[in-house]
């Protein structure tokens, strides 16, 4: 049997307007996975994984160098972020729950920002559910935090995945990342 | 987004570029227009702007140090660094192969028997329970299936964390493609292994399990003292694995399970699933056949892949594929050259080989319409057991009145392709010098390649004093080929739009072949003006064929000639018909001249000329050995100059000899109604009215019974032109049978 080719899921999908994210994520989830894994048995403890670092890791295994299609590359990489979202987001709830027991999740304080406050898994949780929310207002800016923040893509990436120019793939980004932080911080 | 808010952030967008605090206060006071709602708001967004990206950049820092990424279970490939663990009572030992599919793993069973076996894990994201079922289902059959060449599947289970897994015979081979290139395997031995794959899928057929998934990597060839030994894995869990297809999982489906549609069938792209049949698989086994022969398989895989879901339907359903012959006629000469030394075979050859019989077994497997294949594999195996013992197969070119219902079937769709090609070849130079490349890197290896170079070359030298006229023949080259193309196709109209755009003298033998298809195209439908038009064309480019082919264009143009009525083009064919053949010593030469020249009354001087090709089949003596198959026959054209030079009974005594030996005449043929027409002419002619009667129904009965449907191109025994013949015969019989009548009303 045939490896699945990615390339041609990406070219397949293509033509059927914005599918291919969808019909990608079970594949790169895995992948991911399987990367992030195979990484850390490999490096043993102490290393560290960016994810960001690991999306790219996977779009050179999965296709690589064959495909220098830009087009191709925005939309894996879009798909890409998503899967890393749910993989830090299922990891993260994991931990999070051992921590906690199950309560509900604390905002952050805005003046603690810079001391790195709060754990990691809590302001991942966080960020995650203000995404959920910007989704049902405006979900091609919760798109764009998406591959943004998880999936570490440029400007010129994302506006090549949504048909639109970089500026405004710029403005869409100020706005979305300043209404997030509002979003996860304490009333004050 | 809607319209306020693409406002607000338009606004937000300009204000975040404003350095101080009050800036932004007083713009955002005239940009807001009052609303002091959307003011606060935009302040206040504004106000976390600027940390904002340092806040994402922190946490995702702080991911990268967490062990967020560590402590991901590794689900996907669990079974990676298995090797030694247990599923269900086997042991993992190795892993031997990976696909879209899942692993392989060479395994140990341990009780009841210690046994070595295959055991394939699948892929996450299979409704585990329903596979099991699934297979579960087909349990009984499969244990049925006792066969050599059939790799079993013992048993089906689920792993602890629920993924489905199959266990099968361990089978190590390589894919039979793979082997047979390896070692370079020649036609008869390729074939060979392909029948024993027949048996295998036959055996299971009877079992009643079909495979769902023939493709080369699921035939695996073992060597034995006994040879090499092909056999068939994975027998029963394509079905168990199938989902019920929609749109949405189909890609999936492709990729993961099946790898690649190249060898699917039309009905099975349909994604009717429960319409699959052990045909289905004999679609699949053409395939294979196919790529054995000729490296490729008929579609390329990845390409249907790329056209998309609808297009790759409609591809498998209607396209049909080029044949074997003519896909390793359109290959590159060095792929040429290696696709036929890995067969032991030169391209020349490889292409004779291929072209015939094979070409038609190949064709008929792939039929779009199941019914029309071999119903059975065992079917196919005993054809290609015919080839081999250089027996007639019985796969036959489908005839042309089939294809022309197809024809008209499918004209209401409109064939991106045709136009693709109109484009090309109007898109100039570029396109055309390429395709003049390409054509005479193909005509190298044609089999009249010598000729075509030195056509190529003149019109080459010709060209590079004139450009025009080099563009001009690259490009009347490049159509010709198009166009023949294009009628194998069926694409008549579309091949004569093409044709007529060549000019006369680039016309190419395979232009001649293209010419001559569609001057038939226009006969059987009675268009006998473009059809004459195209048949003197064929005559005037084709000074240089066979002299057997160009026979039989003299008698498609005297038929047709006959039917426009047009006396004068005639008697012009006919002079030239027995200037060009005139001093044959072949018997069926003479006596198609003289037939097809004398459908109408000669003069004296013509008679005088006709008179040595009456000689050349009277004054040999008939070998007894050849008077078996066909030689009485030839008497007709004898019996046909008698009865114009009003030797009745000599004509009548002739026709008798033919009658008297029906030899392989083929009950019903055009020729048995033309001998009796003939005979009740002498008959008539002699006065014995009433044994012509008999004769002339008989004729008449087969030559009615011909006409109430449409012409086919041939029925195996006659052309179109000889039922032709015996309709313009029966034309002339029935007037002087009226004639007689009236004239002498007392007989």
């Amino acid at each position: 049997m045939l490896e699945p080719d990615v390339t041609l899921l990406l070219q397949f999908l293509g033509k059927d307007d914005g599918r291919a994210s969808n019909e990608l994520l079970p594949l790169l989830y895995a992948e991911l996975r399987r990367l992030a894994g195979a990484r850390m048995r490999r490096e043993k403890a102490g290393h560290t994984l960016q994810p960001t670092a690991l999306v790219h890791e996977a779009w050179m295994r999965m296709v690589g160098e064959t495909d220098r299609t830009w087009a191709n590359r925005a939309h894996f990489f879009a798909a890409a972020s998503e899967s890393m979202r749910r993989i830090l987001i299922e990891s993260a709830r994991r931990k999070s729950r051992i921590k906690r027991g199950g309560g509900g999740l604390v905002k952050i304080n805005l003046d603690d920002l810079d001391l790195a406050a709060g754990e990691v898994d809590d302001n991942i949780l966080l960020i995650d559910e203000a995404i959920e929310e910007l989704e049902k207002s405006d979900p091609e800016k919760a798109g764009i935090v998406v591959m943004k923040f998880f999936g570490g893509m440029t400007n010129q990436e994302i506006a090549q995945h949504l048909g639109v120019t970089e500026r405004t793939v710029e403005r869409h980004w100020a706005y979305a990342r300043a209404w997030l932080l509002r979003a996860v911080t304490k009333e004050q | 987004m809607n319209s306020k808010q693409e406002q607000e952030e338009l606004i937000f967008d300009q204000a975040r570029e404003l350095k101080s605090l009050a800036e932004q206060s007083s713009f955002l006071e005239q940009a807001c227009n009052g609303d002091a709602e959307m003011k606060r708001r935009l302040l206040e967004l504004l106000s976390f702007e600027p940390k904002a990206q340092r806040f994402l950049d922190g946490v995702m820092g702080k991911v990268k140090d967490s062990h967020l990424l560590e402590e991901i279970p590794d689900a996907p490939d669990e079974f990676d660094d298995q090797v030694g663990t247990m599923v269900g009572r086997y042991k993992l030992l190795e892993k031997i192969g990976e696909g879209g599919c899942g692993s392989v793993y060479m395994a140990e069973q341990t009780e009841p028997v210690r046994r070595r076996v295959a055991l394939k894990i699948i892929k996450l994201g299979m409704d585990t329970k329903s596979v099991v079922a699934r297979f579960d289902a087909e349990r009984q059959a499969l244990a049925l299936m006792d066969h050599p060449n059939i790799a079993r599947v013992l048993d089906a289970g689920a792993t602890e964390t629920g993924r489905p897994y199959f266990v099968m015979e361990l089978v190590r081979g390589f894919k039979i493609t793979e082997y047979c290139d390896a070692n370079q395997l020649t036609m008869p031995q390729r074939l060979g292994l392909f029948i024993q794959v027949c048996h295998a899928v036959q055996h299971a057929h009877q079992k009643g399990v079909i495979h769902r998934d023939i493709k080369p990597s699921n035939i695996l060839v073992s060597v034995h003292d006994s040879g090499p030994m092909p056999k068939v894995i994975d027998f029963g869990i394509a079905k168990a694995i199938e989902e019920p297809l929609t749109d949405l999982t189909l890609f999936t489906a492709y990729s993961q399970l099946i790898g690649t549609p190249a060898y699917m069938s039309p009905e099975q792209a349909e994604m009717r699933g429960s319409d699959i049949d052990t045909r289905s698989d004999i679609y699949s086994l053409g395939v294979l056949l196919y790529e054995l022969l000729t490296g490729k398989t008929p579609f390329d895989g990845q390409e249907l892949i790329r056209s998309g879901l609808d297009n790759l339907r409609h591809t498998l359903r209607e396209q049909y594929p080029q044949r074997p012959s003519t896909m390793v006629t359109t290959m590159q000469g060095n792929e040429l050259q290696a696709t036929a030394k890995r067969r032991q075979s030169e391209p020349l050859k490889l292409i004779s080989a291929l072209n015939g019989d094979l070409d038609w077994i190949v064709m008929k497997a792939l039929e779009k319409e199941r019914q029309r294949r071999y119903q059975t594999a065992n079917a196919l195996a005993m054809e290609i057991q015919r080839y081999l013992d250089h027996e007639p197969v019985l796969a036959r070119p489908p005839s042309r009145f089939y294809r022309l219902r197809k024809l008209v079937r499918r004209n209401q769709i409109a064939f991106a392709a045709a136009a693709a090609v109109f484009l090309a070849l109007a898109a100039g130079f570029g396109v055309s010098t390429w395709m003049f490349f390409r054509e005479r890197e193909a005509t190298k290896i044609a089999v009249d390649a010598k000729e075509h170079e030195a056509q190529l070359r003149a019109a080459a030298e010709r060209g590079a004093a004139n450009e025009v006229e080099l563009r001009q023949a690259a490009e009347s080259h490049a159509k010709n080929i198009q166009a023949a193309g294009l009628i194998q196709n069926n694409r008549f109209e579309e091949a004569e739009k093409l044709m007529t755009t060549i000019p006369q003298k680039y016309q190419t033998m395979e232009g001649i072949q293209a010419l001559r298809s569609l001057g038939e195209w226009h006969a059987i439908r009675k268009e006998w003006q473009p059809a004459a038009k195209l048949f003197d064309l064929v005559l005037k480019v084709n000074q240089s064929e066979a002299t057997y082919y160009s026979s039989l264009d003299y008698a498609r143009q005297a038929c047709t000639l006959m039917k426009l009525k047009d006396a004068a083009a005639y008697e012009t064919l006919r002079q030239d018909m027995i200037r060009r053949f005139a001093g044959t010593t072949e018997r069926h030469i003479a006596d198609r001249v003289l037939r097809y020249s004398l459908l109408s009354p000669p003069d004296a001087k013509l008679s005088e000329r006709l008179s040595p090709f009456v000689g050349c089949l009277t004054n040999q003596p008939i070998n007894p050995a050849s008077f078996a198959d066909d030689s009485a026959w030839h008497y007709l054209g004898v019996a046909m100059y008698e009865y114009r030079q009003g030797q009745y009974a000599d004509g009548a005594n002739y026709c008798q000899k033919c009658l008297n030996y029906i030899g392989r005449a083929g009950p019903g043929s055009a020729r048995i109604a033309v001998a009796n027409i003939l005979l009740a002419m002498c008959d008539v002619q002699l006065g014995r009215k009433d044994d012509a009667q008999p004769h002339f129904a008989d004729g008449k009965d087969l030559v009615d019974q011909k006409f109430k449907t449409p012409l086919p191109a041939t029925d195996g025994f006659s052309s179109w032109f000889d039922w032709i013949y015996a309709r313009i015969l029966l034309d002339e019989a029935e007037s002087l049978m009226t004639c007689e009548n009236y004239i002498s009303p007392g007989h």
